[in-house]
């Protein structure tokens, strides 16, 4: 967890589902716009959030943008970092092989840590 | 996101194509090669070849990641697709002034990028 | 130091848990708007051990007539109190 990467000065928490409500869009959006101001972000995905990253989604119901292509085009904005909660995983049945993009797994001690290594952190 | 306002036409070889107040299309599926020079022209710019090859980078981020670039990943996917020595501010701002993420979404007939300055 | 805010209640939603999980060892709890349910007696065993670290807005809970009902470990604070714990805090992250 002292590695220099997982130091970004924002922290941007993803605690939501897709399609379920805007509050991953947001926090996604959030992101992007820190990054796009320059910027070093690290996205960590606790609880429903974790979901947001399986792979194989699509677009909603009603045809609402599915976050597949949003996920994939963080890497043009530089948010590497990507953190998840590894308890959340474990309760949905779910493994990093599982999941669209490669992540580090955080353990219980670890989410901590991570807050308190970020300057500004934004949950959503 | 497009805009839904129709502000004004753009005239194209007898297509009346729609524009937001900003100018960018209503739909973009109206955007082909003569409505991008179309655009450029009303603003006495004239598209090179250079100016096209990062309209094609513009139109395939797009249609990779459903949005436009900021500035920043504008810079890195020019990189990525045309060299380093073009995935400059430098190089963008020389071939479209002000705003190259702006500029450029609108000739490449995209939405207005959401965070771009 | 984080100061985590918490605005609802554990028997409502389980964000508390997300909050407690992300809490480090010298970091504050406090319980404003429905949060302050979890300041009941019955309740505030969900908060686990936080002797110290587990704060109530006193606006909150007398809007809810529970001012005088609190767990004896949760500290009342008012709106001053709250910009004193926001002020000590590095940082300031809501639970929502």
């Amino acid at each position: 967890m002292h590695d220099e990467s997982m130091n970004g000065e924002v922290l941007v928490i993803l605690r939501h589902a897709p399609h379920g409500s805007s509050w991953l869009r947001e926090g996604l959006d959030a992101a992007l716009v820190a990054a796009a101001f320059g910027r070093r972000v690290t996205l960590l995905f606790i609880g429903e959030g974790v979901t947001a990253l399986v792979a194989g989604q699509g677009a909603g119901a009603l045809g609402q943008k599915g976050t597949q292509p949003t996920l994939e085009m963080l890497a043009m904005y530089d948010i590497d970092t990507l953190l998840v909660e590894r308890q959340a995983l474990d309760e949905r049945g779910l493994g990093t092989a599982d999941l669209l993009l490669p992540v580090t797994t955080l353990a219980p001690p670890e989410l901590a840590a991570t807050l308190a290594a970020h300057p500004l952190v934004l949950n959503f | 996101m497009a805009s839904s306002e129709i502000y004004r036409y753009l005239d194209v070889a007898g297509q009346h194509v729609p524009l937001d107040p900003e100018g960018f299309l209503i739909n973009l599926d109206d955007w082909s090669p003569a409505v991008a020079e179309a655009l450029a022209a009303e603003e006495s710019r004239a598209l090179t070849a250079e100016h096209w090859e990062v309209i094609e980078v513009l139109r395939d981020f797009y249609a990779r990641f459903e949005a436009s670039p900021a500035m920043r990943p504008l810079v890195k996917a020019v990189g990525q697709a045309l060299g380093p020595e073009k995935g400059k501010s430098l190089h963008l701002m020389r071939l479209f002034p002000d705003s190259p993420a702006k500029v450029g979404a609108r000739l490449a007939g995209l939405p207005k990028p959401a965070n771009c300055l | 130091m984080i100061l985590h805010t918490l605005n609802r209640s554990p028997t409502e939603s389980r964000v508390y848990r997300q909050a407690l999980a992300a809490m480090g060892p010298d970091d504050r709890l406090l319980l404003i708007e429905d949060g302050v349910q979890g300041a009941l007696p019955s309740l505030v065993r969900h908060f686990g051990e936080l002797d110290g670290q587990l704060f109530a807005l006193r606006e909150d809970l007398e809007a809810r007539g529970l001012a005088g009902r609190c767990a004896a470990e949760v500290l009342v604070v008012d709106a001053d109190g709250f910009v004193t714990l926001t002020e000590e805090a590095d940082k300031t992250v809501s639970w929502f």
